[in-house]
């Protein structure tokens, strides 16, 4: 006989996810005076569990129901999702540059693609306001492709010498390079530590210098009064008889016994593969295509940067070990001329000198996976040493059939997968062989002695629930509210039409800081 | 097995693994597992033999450094405490036990039809050539888990358990520099 649900306290608002963009909600929501409970599917995750190692950090990763993934350009989400509390946010690599303004209006600009339902003056203010609370350090001046903006409250990080040798690449083409905006702090900051530049960010910051949601939001949330229940795998979104409101979420915790949060709002932060999911899978009489899916858009649009990575091995010292996961440095030289020749189509930037640990897929024995045997060894002994990489984000067009549907196969609580189907466009293809191309061109003018190409790589997320000015074009309005259902929010770069040529991180956490400021303004629209 | 205190402190200072020794809890080395005999809980002898071989060949050292003690304790924990490689691939679904299992089983088939030898009785340029066919995913009469994958999954357990490490980093010559080191219970 099946258990009987504990039924808790109402809230006003139940965050599904406690990464960076429902931290940021449960902080302002709970700030702006709601009762706010999160419910993290995964465990918790404390400073004291990063340990510094490559193998240890596979914890941060997803680890829950297994996605399935098809397609010819998969999107990686056992690497780029999260698992436990700060999700995906506590492996990030803490690089923050800004979404362009023409990022915004493609399909204005260009006729193709899609619009976001706000241009970059829009959102400015919400970047510049995130920029202080967190602490980004970068050098505005140096990066003369930056939409405007504060400037930044801390300097930027050292160059090593990594990045130093390749960055005489880029100089000799006539090309541009400039510190890489961080979350990373290089002096102390709202009572964080600077960064001692160890390569270990992949395996979580323990010190707190790069900013993840245990860092920033998830305190200012607590201290509001905001609650976390860990091990608490959300399973339904549940209606009012007519399906025109949301009134709570069904979850099973840790020990298999299931659970109803009831409240008056909803917000699903739980990453760009899980909320589509849910919602398919909340699908009722009054909602036979999915919760919240009269625009037929749920699950649609998935998105994930191509990376494009470049490695060259050098008879000098790269002291490669030295700096951040993410590159010192970065170009965005390709990012606003989006029309490229030979049919590429969007924008990209590099980041240049990665740290490298010897193991794990980022790592030095990763970037040659020809090698075997003694080979391996000699290989190993010299990129230790003289090894530098550098790594391309590109843009992913919008395709609507790239998206997320419900596997046949079903967890272990009886709810189906998610399957991920994700093709390149062609003018993606043509991009990231157009990047390939540059990277190359930049390596060998650094005067590298061996240079080769990584295979291919996905990284960021997003898509699935896209935001835009009505159901005939997108799941929800810009502030994330679903269309059909005022009450149901939805958080994450799950929203973004189009997902820009940079990481997206600070996009999300400008984004969901709008959007939580807007249910304050508008709670008795929103609440029942 | 009787082991004094001394031995038992110094041998559980950076561990990765959680054994029960002589009654004892204990933070192991895969190498330390491996150098002390302690007994498997998910592969048998004659896979724990192959994963060896085929380990040692991907990267020499890595049968010493323990990889069959490190694949065979993740593959009795759940997906969340997996630390191999293998939980990234996405082609790869668990039980990770199968994957491995049937790559290994895949793996004997190919040499004893390929070569008339198991694999343990290949000399090292057949036992190379095997491999170099698995790497490049043109392998004849494969059935089993992709052998490119499989080849690509071993590969990092060997490079885990050689290299993954402080003493591996040392070889290297590259600081460790831990903030945290992995010395930390489950």
């Amino acid at each position: 006989m099946a258990n009987s649900p504990k039924i808790h306290e109402k809230v006003d608002v139940v965050v599904v996810g406690s990464g960076a963009a429902g931290s940021v909600m449960a902080a302002k929501l709970a700030q702006g005076g709601k009762s706010v409970v999160i419910l993290e599917a995964g465990p918790e995750i404390k400073s004291e569990d990063m340990h510094s190692s490559q193998i240890w950090a596979r914890r941060l990763k997803w680890g829950g129901s297994p996605v399935v993934e098809k397609g010819d350009q998969p999107i990686g989400h056992g690497f780029n999702a999260g698992w436990g509390t700060g999700g995906a946010a506590t492996h990030h690599y803490g690089t923050w540059p800004r979404f362009h303004p023409e990022d915004f209006s493609i399909k204005r600009d260009h006729g193709k693609w899609l619009d976001w339902p706000f241009g970059y003056d829009e959102l400015r203010p919400y970047y510049d306001r995130i920029q202080r609370e967190v602490g980004l350090s970068g050098d505005a001046k140096a990066e003369i492709w930056r939409p405007a903006g504060d400037p930044y409250p801390m300097k930027p990080m050292p160059t090593f010498a990594q990045g130093r040798i390749i960055t005489r690449g880029f100089e000799a083409l006539g090309m541009t390079t400039a510190p890489t905006p961080l979350a990373i702090n290089t002096e102390f900051y709202n009572n964080r530590p600077p960064c001692i530049w160890d390569g270990w960010c992949d395996a979580g910051c323990p010190i707190g210098a790069l900013a993840n949601p245990l860092q920033v939001y998830l305190p200012q949330a607590f201290k509001a009064g905001a609650s976390i229940r860990h091990q608490s795998c959300v399973t339904r979104v549940l209606t009012n008889r007519t399906g025109s409101r949301v009134t709570g979420v069904e979850y099973m915790d840790q020990l298999g016994s299931p659970h109803v949060q009831p409240a008056e709002s909803v917000v699903l932060a739980a990453f760009t593969i899980q909320n589509p999911r849910l919602l398919l899978a909340s699908k009722s009489a009054k909602h036979p295509n999915g919760l919240a899916n009269s625009s037929g858009l749920v699950g649609k649009y998935i998105q994930s940067h191509t990376a494009a990575t470049v490695f060259g091995l050098f008879d000098e010292n790269t002291e490669n070990y030295l700096g951040v996961s993410t590159g010192q440095l970065i170009n965005q030289d390709g990012y606003k001329q989006k029309q490229k020749k030979g049919g590429a189509f969007g924008s990209f930037q590099w980041t240049i000198g990665n740290a490298k640990k010897p193991n794990d897929l980022a790592g030095i024995a990763n970037t040659r996976r020809d090698l075997f045997g003694d080979d391996l060894h000699r290989f190993m002994g010299r990129a230790a040493k003289g090894l530098a990489s550098m790594t391309s984000v590109i843009e992913d067009a919008p395709v609507r059939e790239n998206c997320v549907s419900l596997s046949g196969k079903k967890d272990k609580w009886g709810i189906p997968l998610a399957e991920v189907t994700h093709n390149a466009a062609p003018e993606t293809y043509a991009l990231w062989e157009h990047v390939k191309r540059e990277g190359l061109e930049v390596m060998k003018a650094a005067e590298a002695k061996d240079i080769w190409l990584g295979g291919y790589g996905a990284l960021h997320l997003a898509g699935g629930t896209i935001m835009g000015e009505s159901v005939a074009n997108s799941v929800t309005n810009s502030f994330g509210q679903a269309h059909d259902i005022p009450n149901l929010v939805m958080a994450g770069a799950g929203l973004f039409p189009t997902a820009g040529g940079v990481n997206t991180t600070y996009t999300i956490h400008a984004v969901s800081l709008r959007s939580a400021e807007h249910m304050i303004d508008r709670w008795s629209e929103i609440s029942a | 097995m009787a082991i004094d205190r001394r031995t038992f402190l110094k041998m559980s200072g950076t561990g990765l693994l959680t054994y029960k020794v002589a009654g004892i809890s204990m933070m192991l080395t895969p190498a330390q597992a491996r150098s002390q005999g302690l007994s498997y809980q998910v592969l048998e002898p004659d896979e724990v033999e192959n994963l060896e071989l085929l380990g040692d060949a991907l990267l020499p050292g890595a049968k010493k450094a323990g990889i069959a003690h490190f694949i065979d304790y993740q593959l009795k924990g759940s997906l969340r405490d997996t630390k191999l490689t293998v939980r990234f691939l996405s082609e790869v679904m668990p039980p990770y036990s199968q994957f491995y299992r049937q790559g290994l089983s895949a793996l004997e088939r190919v040499s004893l039809e390929k070569f008339k030898s198991t694999f343990k009785g290949l000399d090292s340029a057949k036992r190379r050539a095997l491999i170099k066919a698995m790497a490049s995913g043109e392998i004849e009469n494969w059935e089993g888990p992709s052998a490119s994958l499989f080849y690509f999954a071993v590969r990092a357990d060997a490079v885990d358990v050689v290299y993954g490490m402080e003493e591996g980093f040392e070889t290297l010559g590259v600081p460790y520099m831990a903030h945290l080191n992995p010395t930390k219970k489950w």
